[in-house]
């Protein structure tokens, strides 16, 4: 992979650079040392943050409430959105952008809204280097640094930045900043290697305990008659936190209003947890019992998702973990359905 | 602007008629103002403005290209919305979606279809497909169900014009749960007339839709006739709400049935979870 070098001053040029040709985004860490993501210009500098933001970025991409359509119409535009970056993404944040990519842009249909602002997008990867006790990516086949599906990769290392070329969108990037970025040398891609290495063990360790004994397919496909899914739903207060925060949940509602002389059309964030969800007209349901509807999160993530792309739609960010008012760890949960 | 299609935006219809089929179901004829055209066994989505929109299969000929056949139940907010529209209201249609009856794939084979209430919808417009092209079937049989003979959908078309097109090749047998004096056919519940088939079964195609429960029985019974379960074709009725397979409501275990479905074999579904429900 093409790799340079980026001193810290020549970072900021470059973002400033970027802020010229559309809007900036990223990571911060707030007071309490939470690592949000902001626009660049409200916080002028960016901290490499060495963690994904407590945010997901589907948000950039999938809003939670937007217009799709205006009728009655014979036609009903698509907004073109401005270019815009987001420095920070981790590798868990990569792997959900990928999730949501396969959803939104491929089959039959594509979603024009989520297309038009992919194709605006630039993603600047970051590596973890303090990942979060709530962190099991390495369980989900993702890595914590930016392996792939990025445009930009950034690494810290001494004096400034690794910055590997992940895509063509990327290269033009680089290539229309051929001043700042520099050859990277052997000892800048050596100290890239131990960086990956060593938040690489850190993940490994603390999810040891939760690995299953064979492929997460494998373990799905015993595991839907499971006693232990009983007991983990007992604190499930069906609030949707763990989906509304979850990077690659897709699901949404299509609402319709009228406005003064028209109607219009609004797509806003669902989540299957909800009782009505997935049921029909007619009274029937086929997921009416709140177990059914734990189950199918874990089954979509882990199973279906699977069986139709080949990778799990959970990217091990951990972020249902902290979102949870009843506790509820995912990665418990898989562990006790797996070993029973 | 960017000129890139909208597939969430309706296309603007016209109610051009509107026929009661039983006290609780109606059919309304919809003019769309755009080419939208559909094979057999394909929804659409109906919008009534500004309260939203309700997956149906249309129940017209699909070689009918400028007028489209909705036959409607009262059973939710849009359906009885659309229930107290007139002729001449307008409504929105978005569509077509998902895969319908592979007709192409039937050809030389004898078929069974087994329908119960407002499934006659879909399956009326599988009908008009089939007789059009009667020549590629070696026959229909058409099995078909309603609770009281006031719930008969299309009775006039089951009663006495279908089984007087061509009798040789096609035969109808149509049942009510519950007879009322003027009734002389049969009384028992669909799956009482699915027998005594006559067919070759390893060359035969099942087709089921209907309510939940007559789904479920039907399917059982084709099954333990001897169908194989790649040769029955199933209308899975799910919440349907995009239809092009990204909202996720109508899922049914790995199907996003908007895309996969609504029309899927047997053999695909049965062992997902509540496929019945």
């Amino acid at each position: 992979m093409e790799a340079h070098f980026l001193t810290d001053s020549d970072l900021v040029s470059f973002l400033n650079w970027l802020e010229k040709r559309g809007d900036v985004y990223v990571t911060a860490r707030d007071d309490d040392g939470n690592v949000g993501i902001k626009p660049y210009s409200e916080t002028g500098d960016f901290a490499y943050p060495g963690v994904r933001a407590f945010q997901p970025l589907k948000p950039f991409f999938f809003s939670a409430l937007e217009e799709v359509a205006e009728y009655p119409s014979t036609e009903s535009p698509i907004k073109e959105s401005k270019p815009f970056a987001i420095i920070g993404a981790a590798g868990c944040d990569l792997r959900a952008i990928e999730a949501l990519d396969k959803v939104f842009l491929e089959g039959d249909f594509k979603d024009p809204f989520y297309e038009e602002r992919r194709n605006k997008s630039l993603i600047i990867g970051i590596d973890c280097t303090e990942p979060l006790e709530t962190c099991f990516c390495v369980l989900v086949g993702v890595k914590p640094y930016a392996e792939k599906g990025f445009d930009l990769g950034l690494v810290k290392i001494e004096g400034g930045y690794v910055v590997e070329v992940g895509s063509e969108k990327g290269k033009v990037v680089v290539g229309e900043n051929k001043g700042l970025f520099k050859p990277a040398t052997e000892n800048h891609l050596s100290q890239r290697d131990g960086v990956r290495k060593k938040t690489t063990d850190m993940v490994e360790k603390q999810s040891k305990e939760f690995k299953p004994g064979g492929t997460w397919q494998s373990v799905m496909a015993k595991a839907y008659e499971d006693n232990a899914w009983s007991k983990n739903v007992e604190t499930c207060v069906e609030c949707g936190a763990c989906l509304f925060i979850c990077p690659t949940c897709q699901c949404f509602l299509l609402y319709d209003q009228k406005t003064k002389d028209k109607y219009k059309r609004l797509k806003m964030w669902d989540t299957c947890a909800y009782r009505s969800f997935a049921r029909v007209a007619g009274g029937a349901n086929p997921r009416d019992q709140l177990i059914e509807r734990f189950k199918h999160r874990y089954y979509h993530k882990f199973d279906y998702f699977f069986k139709n792309y080949e990778f799990e739609a959970c990217t091990g960010c951990g972020r249902c973990i902290v979102a949870c008012p009843g506790e509820i760890d995912m990665r418990k949960v898989l562990k006790e359905i797996c070993r029973s | 602007m960017s000129v890139v299609k909208n597939v969430y935006r309706p296309i603007t219809a016209e109610i051009l008629d509107v026929v009661t089929e039983t006290p609780t179901i109606k059919t309304f004829t919809v003019g769309p103002k755009e080419d939208i055209g559909f094979k057999a066994g394909e929804f659409m989505e109906l919008t009534v403005p500004g309260l939203g929109e309700a997956p149906f299969t249309p129940s017209s000929s699909p070689s009918v290209k400028d007028k489209i056949d909705f036959t409607i139940m009262n059973v939710g907010k849009v359906t009885d919305a659309i229930h107290h529209m007139d002729k001449g209201a307008t409504v929105g249609v978005r569509g077509p979606f998902g895969a319908g009856y592979p007709l192409d794939a039937w050809k030389g084979k004898e078929i069974l279809i087994v329908g119960g209430g407002v499934g006659g919808a879909p399956l009326r417009a599988l009908f008009l497909a089939l007789v059009e092209r009667l020549d590629d079937f070696k026959r229909i049989l058409y099995c078909y169900g309603a609770k009281t003979p006031e719930d008969l959908v299309y009775k006039e078309l089951l009663m006495n014009k279908w089984p007087k097109l061509d009798p040789k090749k096609i035969e109808m047998r149509v049942t009510v749960d519950e007879g009322d004096s003027s009734w002389k056919g049969n009384v028992g519940v669909v799956t009482t007339v699915v027998k005594d088939l006559g067919m070759d079964l390893a060359n035969s195609i099942g087709v089921v839709c209907g309510p939940p429960v007559m789904m479920k029985f039907g399917t059982f019974s084709l099954v333990e006739l001897g169908f194989p379960h790649n040769a029955i074709y199933l209308s899975m009725e799910k919440n349907m709400s995009c239809g092009i397979g990204k909202c996720g409501h109508c899922m049914l275990g790995e199907f996003m049935v908007c895309q996969d479905g609504p029309v899927m074999t047997y053999d695909k579904v049965k062992d997902k979870p509540a496929i019945w429900e």
